[in-house]
């Protein structure tokens, strides 16, 4: 024991040997973090090219596990130094938290060519509380329909362009054996984004949305009841038990071939195809009742990269920002990780699958819980998370999981006081 | 004579219970065994294998995952710096929780019971619902992306339950003993070390077990703490598998198993102070 | 000369305790305490405003939707509580006796039951996950042996979801009282046992009257491990189910509440840490309150033996 002790201490002693700092060197050393360990590499060759063109500069990055980056983030800013010179942050309400608290930078005047960028991009880095931006915004989501296209051929199906066609689709599928819907329920905002995926189309996509934020319509409309019932109509499509499958379990269904369809966020292709790369899949927006109804798909922006309030390197941080809002690292990111990147003037022709996406966001509409309800307790996707779950294993109806919603929502929102 | 769990020479009512028993037991053995012979399969397997045939046996068994984690993403530091941190936080865990048990269980003194719930305070609440101004001390202390502090925070961690278990077990020992020792001359330190130690052998090894397993497995302190990645450990370097949207679990389960092995080797180790402890009780 | 004892007495006392509360004081109670006090203020998103007294505490306790949510977390940490207690602490004291009492294979049996302990919480959640997804191992096996009626979707049902986290939590820690009392029962000296079966004693007097009074501290010990443990449930049903205790709450405790509401939750919500503090005030209170009275019950009682 004493031994095992003593050769313990001495561990201890040479440990503290290892960490006398290094000699500083002359370039400027940044700090970037971001959530996103599955896209280290993608970011070591993106810095790795940075520096290449700004000797001057190097930027170091640690990606941090998307459910304790905030915690640590927070705990971080909140000291003051420590904090990353340049980070990833959240969009919406995300943002907001961070912005209010005055850890980022405002960058309108840093970088004019925040205006050239689209206003919904700009949404997501925008502060609702002074109107100024504080990230650079990476990139889209969109919420659609993944289709098997192989097993659309083999039993001669077409992409539905009504409602109706689309549950033929599922039906037709079911039989032959497939599972005709991967969706799962057991997390929360898996709920979401099905209904994202499928009630917009439904509910009137902008219209509806524009109504709901002034108050000038409720979740109560009759309209919006209608969509949130329609996920529950998609039900016998979906898994045995699906309130028990994980979302693990329904990426890897659809990756297997196992599912037909997979209702989810675009930024999915990525890992789709790295993982089989035999799938071949295609997208389409889940179409409304009629063929002539706009098939609408939510949108969001998602990842912004901004600067630390307090960071004492502003200006390397700033020139690295300013090269992640280049079409040149547009362009990557539509390549290198199959996502829509935000940047005004990217290339797409490299990726036929994001050129499709943007297609369908012709009738974009704002992911609606996300976009407006998601900046105060209890926020619309907390509710509606919790109340879906709900409805789809009948525990109430879509009238109830509404009712949820509202009341939740107008405990806070001025617009529903009224 | 009829002793304890024999089988033989038990009556019917006795052997009933004794089969019953040995059921429930070879099933939770069954239950335990093949989780870990899943999670050491899994490692030989590909991400999409281990989803669409979790339970079925590798291919092949190459050790491809294993040269990706310990080569290519540098595992082998990570394994080192875990074994580092561990080893150092646990050594002062078993040193300064005996002595502090010891102390609270030995002597009496007011506030003696107010000192035993301070300690037990400790495991109350989460460590994680203080990060942030565990953060500013830290940082004020000039400990950050430095090992010391998750070593500090660490033994931290581990205090609290160790004091709780082993004065516990130091209440139970007769007085007389260490009067006699007493009498003998003896000081405080070597009634400690040389008598109260050796009795509560078994619970020592028990409550660094207890502890050793979280501290070797947290990677949230360490994510917070430490920026370098030559100071990074074993478990951060396993979060880095888990992406947001995609889990490289073929990786991460390699991991899992290699970082198992060190815990499964210390438990064996202790294990015997457990297996010692029918003899040991004819000390008394 | 009583003077000078109690000076040395003092300064061993000193010496023993002081470098372990040291460190527990500036590590662990120094930052929670200072984490408690921000129950006290009112918050903009991150940072702290002015003193509000309790106000944080009233809207936890009569505001939408904390009132609410907190009871029904509350309500499964009880939950955790009576099972753990009664299933996990049974078993344990169960299994204790027997290995202490050399029930054929105790030998391997003390070395295996420890194992799940060692494993990491994430290959415990991914693993039992796989086990009781719905296309999982165990609803094959039910349906194996015929019983397709038992199939449920194990962690996505309401009804079951935190049972069945409780159940693997079981397989997970069992083991840990199981080592407590049979090391507990290997030092009940011989003597006593010898004695008692030459008095003819059967096993369950033996257990009752003979064992059971001579390991009241491991139970007190494994008691309040188990109070404290379950009113802080959290990466149990943070890696099986998830931050917000789904489905629709029904996995929820006062532990993912409190984590969610002063951490805010990457999916669902942005930070509230003024009444994330309340709830950790409470969640401290509590568990303080109830193991100081069972510690003070059982002290009580080792007395009386």
């Amino acid at each position: 024991m004493k031994k095992f002790l003593g050769i313990c201490l001495t561990l201890c002693l040479l440990l503290s040997a290892l960490t006398i700092p290094a000699l500083a060197e002359e370039v400027t050393e940044i700090s970037f973090w971001t959530w996103r360990p599955e896209d280290t590499a993608f970011y070591d060759a993106v810095i790795a090219d940075f520096e290449a063109a700004n000797p001057d500069i190097k930027v170091v990055q640690n990606a941090i596990k998307n459910t304790e980056y905030n915690t640590i983030l927070s705990a971080a800013l909140a000291a003051g130094d420590g904090a990353p010179d340049v980070f990833m942050s959240r969009a919406y309400g995300g943002l907001q938290t961070f912005a209010d608290s005055g850890y980022m930078l405002a960058l309108d005047e840093l970088m004019p060519e925040l205006a050239d960028f689209s206003d919904s991009a700009r949404g997501g880095a925008t502060s609702i509380t002074d109107g100024k931006i504080y990230g650079v915004p990476a990139v889209s989501q969109t919420m659609l329909c993944f289709y098997n296209t192989k097993i659309y051929e083999e039993l001669g199906l077409s992409v539905p362009t009504t409602w109706d066609a689309f549950l033929a689709n599922l039906e037709a599928c079911k039989a032959a054996g497939y599972e005709a819907l991967a969706n799962g329920t057991k997390e929360g905002w898996c709920c979401e984004f099905l209904f994202g995926g499928v009630g917009p189309s439904f509910y009137g996509g902008n219209d509806f949305y524009d109504k709901v934020i002034t108050g000038e319509t409720t979740f109560m409309d009759p309209v919006f009841v209608d969509s949130v019932q329609k996920i529950k109509d998609l039900a016998p499509y979906m898994p045995d038990m699906f309130e028990g499958v994980a979302y693990t379990d329904m990426q890897a269904n659809f990756i297997n071939e196992i599912s037909a369809h997979f209702v989810g966020g675009s930024y999915e292709a990525g890992y789709f195809s790295a993982e089989n790369p035999d799938l071949s899949y295609d997208v389409f927006a889940v179409p409304g009742l009629t063929a002539d109804d706009p098939a609408y798909v939510s949108v969001y922006a998602d990842m912004n990269f901004s600067i630390s309030a307090t960071t004492k390197k502003q200006d390397a941080a700033l020139r690295f920002i300013k090269y992640l809002a280049t079409p040149e690292f547009g362009e990557r990111i539509v390549s290198e990780l199959a996502m829509v990147s935000a940047i005004p003037g990217v290339d797409v022709s490299a990726n036929p699958f994001i050129a499709k996406v943007l297609e369908l966001q012709e009738n974009a509409t704002p992911y609606i819980f996300l976009v407006g309800f998601r900046y105060e307790q209890p926020t619309g996707s907390s509710l509606f998370q919790s109340a879906a779950q709900d409805l789809m294993v009948d525990k109430a109806s879509a009238e109830e999981t509404c009712q949820v919603v509202q009341d939740g929502i107008a405990a806070y929102y001025e617009p529903f006081q009224k | 004579m009829n002793t304890g769990m024999r089988y033989r020479n038990a009556s019917p009512g006795k052997k009933l219970f004794i089969i019953l028993l040995q059921l429930v037991m070879l099933t939770y053995v069954v239950l335990i065994i093949y989780p870990l012979f899943n999670m050491v399969i899994s490692s030989f397997k590909s991400t999409r294998d281990i989803m669409l045939r979790p339970f079925s046996l590798p291919e092949s068994y190459s050790f491809e995952n294993y040269v990706t984690i310990w080569v290519d993403k540098g595992f082998g530091r990570y394994f080192l710096n875990s074994l580092l941190f561990t080893g150092c936080a646990m050594v002062f865990v078993v040193l300064l929780g005996s002595m502090a048990a010891y102390g609270i269980a030995r002597y009496k003194f007011r506030g003696n019971t107010l000192l035993y719930m301070l300690f037990l305070s400790g495991i109350m609440l989460p460590l994680k619902a203080a990060v942030i101004p565990l953060f500013q001390i830290v940082k004020s202390l000039g400990l950050m992306d430095n090992p010391f502090s998750v070593i500090l925070v660490f033994i931290a961690m581990g205090l609290p339950s160790t004091v709780f278990i082993l004065s516990g077990f130091m209440r139970t020992i007769p007085g007389e003993l260490e009067q006699a020792a007493r009498i003998d001359g003896c000081s405080d330190l070597r009634i400690y070390s040389q008598i109260v130690m050796p009795i509560t052998a078994p619970s020592i090894a028990l409550a660094t077990i207890y502890n050793a397993v979280p501290i070797w497995n947290d990677f949230f302190f360490p994510l917070v703490f430490i920026q370098s990645d030559k100071f990074k450990t074993l478990p951060v370097g396993l979060s880095s598998f888990i992406g947001q949207h995609s889990t490289k679990w073929d990786l991460l389960f390699t991991g899992l198993s290699i970082a198992i092995v060190p815990m499964l080797l210390l438990y064996l180790f202790m294990s015997k102070y457990f297996i010692k402890g029918l003899t040991a009780g004819a000390i008394k | 000369m009583t003077k000078a004892r109690n000076w040395k007495k003092a300064a061993w006392v000193t010496f023993f305790v002081l470098p372990g509360a040291a460190i527990v004081f500036v590590f662990i109670l120094m930052p929670l305490f200072m984490s408690l006090f921000n129950s006290f203020f009112s918050w903009n998103q991150l940072i702290r405003g002015e003193f509000i007294g309790l106000e944080n505490f009233k809207k936890l306790f009569t505001g939408y939707p904390y009132q609410e949510r907190f009871a029904n977390a509350l309500g499964n940490n009880v939950k955790w509580f009576v099972v753990t207690m009664l299933v996990q602490n049974t078993l344990g004291i169960l299994f204790g006796y027997v290995l202490s009492r050399g029930i054929a294979g105790h030998g391997t049996y003390r070395r295996i039951f420890f194992i799940p302990v060692l494993f990491s919480i994430i290959a415990v959640g991914f693993l039992w996950g796989l086990y009781l997804k719905p296309k999982g191992m165990v609803n094959s096996l039910l349906s194996l042996m015929g019983r397709q009626d038992l199939t449920r979707a194990w962690l996505g049902d309401g009804s079951i979801a935190t049972y069945t986290i409780i159940a693997v939590n079981i397989w997970r820690w069992v083991g840990f009282p199981t080592l407590v009392f049979m090391s507990a029962i290997d030092n009940v000296p011989a003597e006593c046992t010898e004695a008692a079966y030459l008095d003819g004693v059967n096993e369950w007097q033996m257990f009752f009257r003979i064992v059971l009074p001579l390991i009241v501290p491991s139970i007190t010990i494994i008691s309040v491990l188990t109070i404290i443990g379950s009113l802080n449930v959290f990466e149990q049903v943070y890696t099986m189910a998830g931050l917000d205790g789904p489905p629709n709450y029904a996995t929820d405790t006062i532990g993912t509440l409190f984590y969610r509401t002063a951490f805010g939750s990457v999916d669902s919500g942005a930070p509230e840490i003024g009444i994330g503090s309340a709830i950790a005030v409470i969640i401290y209170l509590m568990t303080f309150g109830i193991s100081l009275c069972s510690i003070l019950f059982t002290k009580s009682k080792e007395v009386e033996l």
